[in-house]
């Protein structure tokens, strides 16, 4: 019971995680219709600033401090790199993105070298929140599951509490409109696209003290932040919230069953028959953990293309 | 360019590659091999990105899959009977048009973000199991397999591989090329112009996607085929997002427009990458900054570049056209030039020798770059590479009046709507 429990507990708090890195690039993607491939980029830099910060300002100041770095990396990007091929359609910028995450996944290796870093949990932070059974959970994760869901709270609140909010899904959902009233429609543009660099810096600053800090960092979570936003639907933050959690929560349990689909056919006295069939049949549901969330996406994207919660199209 | 041109360059380029093996030395031939490899895949490739207009972000799927299907090729025939070794690839062909079809049945349902990340979920989906199905794709070891004698050659040398990988590719790309001849073809290039369109003329749209996804995954399995001849080898890697990367990266930075931009950007990217791999860790970074370079300047490609200078001569003539290449060659040499120099130092500066060796002394030792030693802390090192892009920049500057100077309708325009000119 209680594994269940702390499997079920990371699971959500790793999948708040993803949220906080996939909350921009579904924004982005909803207004611009491109995909950053450069975003999960964002959320290593955070990572990087955090701990080169990290020695001269402390741990708290330093994440903050990283997170506005990243925001500021976003907006140059799109202001000197995205806005200059805009005419040229969505396909190049998407290449685009995709060179340039290329670029800071290399001037990272190159500046830090090509191995992790030594950036962890400052000494302050690191001791149990509570016991169950026999096993500790630490503070910091509970720490990391509450930024998450403050800076939804935050977002949430920003974008349908605040005038800025309505200019903001204006100019998501109808740019052409939002800029025949006077709204500067590229400066929202900037604007979000910087905010978002910002949460994914943020997300990374302070994720990367509790996982590693390395230059695959990006690689690791950026394909599974593409899942989230196209599971979660075009442009929705509660989808991508909805989406974050479920995969978290799914890949964290699945690590833990020790049964394969022949075990589920046995109940059909097709045991054998699966066993003699092999392949995927006969795998363990722990080992396909990874690709659960591909195989989720697929499904998502054959059935339902607009997402979980997404606007039709 | 006139027909018997363009027939005297592509013979006197076959001739060239099929006397290679006299000019190098081995390990050069297998960088060569490398390279054609590359370029069959980067065109297999293009088919569907340029021709179709459909971004794939997961190619190396097929690519593997016809390297993986090759191998088991190799053990169960032995080089004998129905397929011996020379025939191989067409089991990389069969097992890509066949998983082709099955992916791209429901890839190409879709149009544009949705079906790269359809295209992504294929590849990420085969990359994570493979490694699990140790039946098919031998675990995290891979399997391996063993070239065997066939009509009269015994592929034991690299020479005899190489002319085995240039037949293939050359048959290949003959074939890629005559694809875009055809009706299909033709169609193929209307549905990147105007899905609907051609939907309301009467055609099947998903067919006629599904089959350019088809050919260019047939293609691609064939390049993992001729791979899997030459490394006798291969392990779920060849399933990794980086090789998908791969061919994204060099068929744009070569030019997607034309039909040999891809090839040729490929085998650039090849060449350079065993040319210059060696010589630094920084291989990758390059890469990166030439292809966003590419994106943000020339979204063309290298390839379209000969196009706007050719249409630049047709404009303003030969005088005009030789005399801002030659200042556009100079600036970016200078600017590579410039930017090499500064990479290099950071890479050394930020190395853990380096830095070890600084906390130990106590004071920055210079650094040996280029067959001299730069001093870190002194300006004149840093004026070097400040000078080069300077002068970069202000030749590139000189060759923009140059432009623009009298009478002439947008020079940058006209690099732009190269696109159309080339396809």
């Amino acid at each position: 019971m209680d594994t269940i429990f702390f499997a079920l507990l990371n699971g959500v708090i790793h999948g708040l995680l993803l949220f906080m890195v996939s909350a921009g690039l579904t924004l982005v993607f909803g207004m611009m219709g491109v995909l950053n491939f450069a975003h999960a980029s964002f959320y290593m830099l955070g990572a990087y600033f955090a701990y080169t910060l990290q020695g001269i300002v402390g741990f708290g100041p330093a994440v903050v401090l990283a997170a506005l770095l990243a925001g500021a990396v976003g907006v140059g990007v799109e202001r000197w790199f995205l806005r200059r091929v805009h005419h040229h359609g969505h396909a190049h910028e998407l290449l685009l993105t995709f060179g340039l995450s290329f670029i800071i996944a290399e001037t990272i290796k190159l500046l830090f070298g090509n191995h992790p870093v030594d950036y962890r949990v400052p000494a302050s932070l690191d001791f149990a929140a509570f016991s169950l059974g026999s096993q500790q959970y630490p503070v910091y994760r509970l720490l990391m599951g509450g930024v998450a869901i403050a800076m939804f709270a935050a977002l949430w609140a920003l974008l349908t509490r605040t005038r800025v909010g309505i200019v903001v899904r204006a100019a998501i959902y109808r740019p052409r409109m939002a800029e025949a009233l006077g709204h500067n429609v590229q400066l929202v543009f900037m604007g979000v696209f910087g905010v978002g660099a910002a949460l994914a810096g943020l997300a990374g600053a302070v994720a990367g003290a509790f996982y590693t800090t390395n230059p695959n960092m990006a690689l690791e979570v950026g394909v599974m932040v593409f899942v989230i936003v196209v599971v979660g639907g075009l442009g929705s933050l509660g989808g991508a919230m909805l989406a974050s959690v479920l995969i978290g929560v799914i890949t964290s349990l699945a690590v833990g069953v020790d049964r394969s689909i022949a075990d589920l056919l046995a109940f059909l006295g097709a045991r054998s028959w699966a066993e003699g069939i092999g392949g995927l049949l006969t795998l363990k549901v722990s080992s396909l953990a990874a690709t659960i969330p591909f195989v989720l996406m697929l499904l998502v994207l054959l059935v339902r293309p607009r997402g979980l919660m997404g606007e039709e199209a | 360019m006139s027909r018997s041109w363009t027939l005297l360059l592509l013979g006197s380029g076959v001739a060239l590659l099929a006397a290679l093996p006299a000019l190098l030395s081995a390990g050069l031939l297998n960088a060569s091999i490398q390279m054609l490899i590359a370029a069959l895949f980067a065109c297999a490739y293009s088919l569907l990105a340029g021709r179709a207009g459909l971004l794939s972000f997961g190619h190396a799927a097929y690519f593997g899959v016809g390297a993986f299907a090759t191998l088991h090729a190799m053990n169960a025939f032995a080089g004998k009977g129905l397929l011996p070794t020379p025939l191989l690839p067409l089991v990389g062909a069969f097992a890509g048009l066949l998983v082709g079809l099955v992916a791209g049945w429901f890839a190409t349902k879709r149009s544009g973000t949705t079906f790269a990340m359809i295209t992504l979920a294929v590849a990420e989906l085969l990359h994570s199991l493979a490694p699990q199905l140790k039946g098919w794709f031998g675990g995290e070891s891979g399997i391996s397999a063993m070239r065997m004698p066939a009509w009269g050659l015994t592929f034991g040398s690299t020479v005899e591989v190489y002319y085995l990988t240039l037949a293939w590719v050359l048959l290949s790309l003959a074939l890629l090329h005559f694809h875009g001849r055809t009706p299909l073809g033709r169609l193929t290039l209307a549905l990147r112009e105007n899905g609907h369109r051609l939907k309301f003329l009467g055609y099947d749209a998903h067919g006629v996607g599904l089959s350019a996804f088809v050919v260019s995954s047939m293609f691609a399995g064939i390049a993992g085929g001729l791979q899997a001849i030459n490394n006798e080898a291969a392990n779920y890697v060849v399933f990794d997002a980086s090789v998908s990367a791969a061919v994204v990266l060099n068929s744009y930075i070569g030019g997607v427009g034309s039909f040999l931009g891809p090839a040729l950007g490929a085998a650039l990217m090849t060449f350079f990458g065993y040319a210059v791999s060696d010589a630094t860790r920084s291989w990758l970074l390059y890469q990166g900054m030439l292809f966003v370079l590419v994106m943000m300047f020339v979204p063309v490609g290298l390839t379209g570049l000969f196009g706007a200078a050719a249409r630049l001569k047709a404009r303003r003539g030969w005088r005009l056209a030789v005399s801002v290449s030659a200042l556009a060659v100079v600036a970016t040499l200078c600017a590579a030039a410039g930017v090499v120099f500064v990479v290099e130092m950071l890479q050394r500066l930020c190395s853990h020798d380096y830095r070890a060796l600084a906390a130990m002394g106590g004071s920055w030792p210079p650094i040996a770059l280029f067959g001299r030693s730069w001093p870190p802390g002194s300006v004149a090192t840093w004026l070097v590479p400040a000078a080069l892009l300077a002068v970069a920049g202000l030749l590139g500057w000189t060759a923009r009046r140059a432009l623009v100077s009298p009478a002439v309708p947008q020079p940058e325009a006209a690099a732009i709507d190269g696109q159309e000119a080339l396809t």
